[in-house]
């Protein structure tokens, strides 16, 4: 059976083969990739930032206590202030390009954590949906395109493009609340 | 007026602002009179705000943190680790790795490549390692072309509980071979190293792990060379 989240954590000290730590990080390095994107939305500052909290979570897995949540909670809070010192930084140096737009372009700080947070899992709950329906968001929302245009580009009548826009959203919302994001 | 059964499937595009005017204050009007549609408008009003916190997306899955990232995270913690080492622990290695009468004892583990065939855009590439007859070790390595020479990164487990046995990594090419460096093994038979050999891409096909011991009396390892 293949260790638990709990388990890694308390090996990675001892383990000197690195492939506890290995385990974690191919389990969350992913999300956790995404989320520090949509924080400093700069390739290389996130991957930056995930070296930066398996770093911290291997130095400090002798604090980890499994009654206070679990592994993944540990490792978001680690990436949490990893964010507000990596952020701290970059205050001092020409500002990061910055992705999320609407709110967060009126302040110069960028998104907050929180709605870092909320976007990544945005972007987690679309990738849940059907090809087709990621799609139709994709060309819609991101794109800019109406439904007229989508049909034309996709050679498909409006009246599909209009009914399977409708079922992506409505399939998003059910991700989403899954997720808790409400 | 518009009937439900028309507006409802126009929605999602109201929603998203991606209806033609015309379309748009159809809807626009129907909600106004229709509780129901109101209710369906309610529900998915809310997504644009959400969508427009996530950051444009891609056609290609998820952002992932390039293959690169992992290593660099295990280096960095190995660095870490080595520099915590007890000092007793640290001192311990240049003195049995020094005597010039190690020998050859035994191959524990042995890989054929064929290097030079790997994709040359990756940073590096992995091989299985494979025991040889006798032996239940097994590991792999990633190798990294560096500045003069390839850059490995090794596991193995399985090995003998024993840290007193020092293994050798050695790159064979017909007619030579080059030594990678040295390791041994933690109290649980693996190992975790980073070794760096002269030896460039292509030219070497094999890499082979071999166990020495200070009891041998003759130097196979020179022989080999």
């Amino acid at each position: 059976m293949a260790p638990s989240d709990v388990q890694l954590i308390q090996r990675v000290r001892a383990d000197d083969t690195g492939e506890a730590m290995r385990a974690l990080y191919r389990a969350y390095s992913g999300e956790l990739f995404g989320f520090a994107l949509h924080a400093l939305g700069e390739r290389g500052a996130a991957e930056e930032l995930v070296q930066e909290v398996f770093t911290r979570a291997w130095r400090h897995a002798g604090s980890y206590d499994p009654g206070r949540g679990s592994v993944r909670t540990w490792l978001y809070q680690i990436a949490r202030h990893a964010i507000i010192d990596a952020r701290r930084r970059a205050s001092v140096r020409p500002a990061l390009p910055l992705h999320a737009p609407g709110e967060a372009e009126a302040g110069e700080a960028g998104p907050t954590i929180e709605q870092a947070m909320l976007g990544w899992q945005v972007v987690a709950a679309l990738e849940r949906l059907t090809p087709e329906h990621r799609q139709v968001i994709r060309l819609a929302h991101f794109q800019g395109l109406t439904m007229r245009e989508i049909a034309e580009r996709c050679e498909l009548p409006v009246g599909t493009v209009k009914s399977r826009t409708w079922y992506a959203l409505r399939s998003l919302r059910l991700v989403l609340e899954e997720m808790g994001v409400r | 007026m518009t009937g439900c059964e028309h507006v409802l499937p126009d929605i999602g595009a109201y929603v998203l602002g991606a209806l033609e005017p015309a379309e748009e204050a159809a809807v626009r009007e129907h909600l106004a009179s229709c509780s129901d549609c109101a209710a369906e408008h309610a529900s998915l009003a809310g997504l644009p705000r959400l969508l427009a916190l996530a950051a444009p997306m891609e056609d290609d899955g998820l952002p992932a943190p390039g293959p690169a990232v992992e290593e660099r995270v295990l280096d960095a913690i190995a660095g870490e680790r080595r520099h915590r080492a007890p000092r007793g622990r640290r001192l311990l290695r240049p003195r049995v790795l020094v005597p010039a009468a190690a020998a050859l004892a035994a191959v524990v583990v042995a890989v054929v490549i064929a290097l030079g065939t790997g994709d040359e855009r990756t940073p590096g590439f992995e091989v299985a390692l494979q025991p040889v007859a006798g032996e239940t070790a097994s590991g792999r390595a990633l190798l990294t072309s560096a500045d003069a020479g390839i850059k490995m990164r090794l596991w193995v487990r399985g090995l003998p509980r024993d840290p007193g046995i020092v293994y050798e990594v050695q790159c064979d090419a017909p007619g030579w071979t080059a030594s990678a460096g040295t390791f041994r093994a933690d109290t649980d038979g693996r190992a975790y190293v980073v070794l760096n050999t002269a030896a460039r891409r292509g030219e070497y096909d094999a890499i082979r792990i071999v166990r020495r011991k200070r009891s041998s009396s003759s130097d196979v390892l020179q022989a080999k060379l």
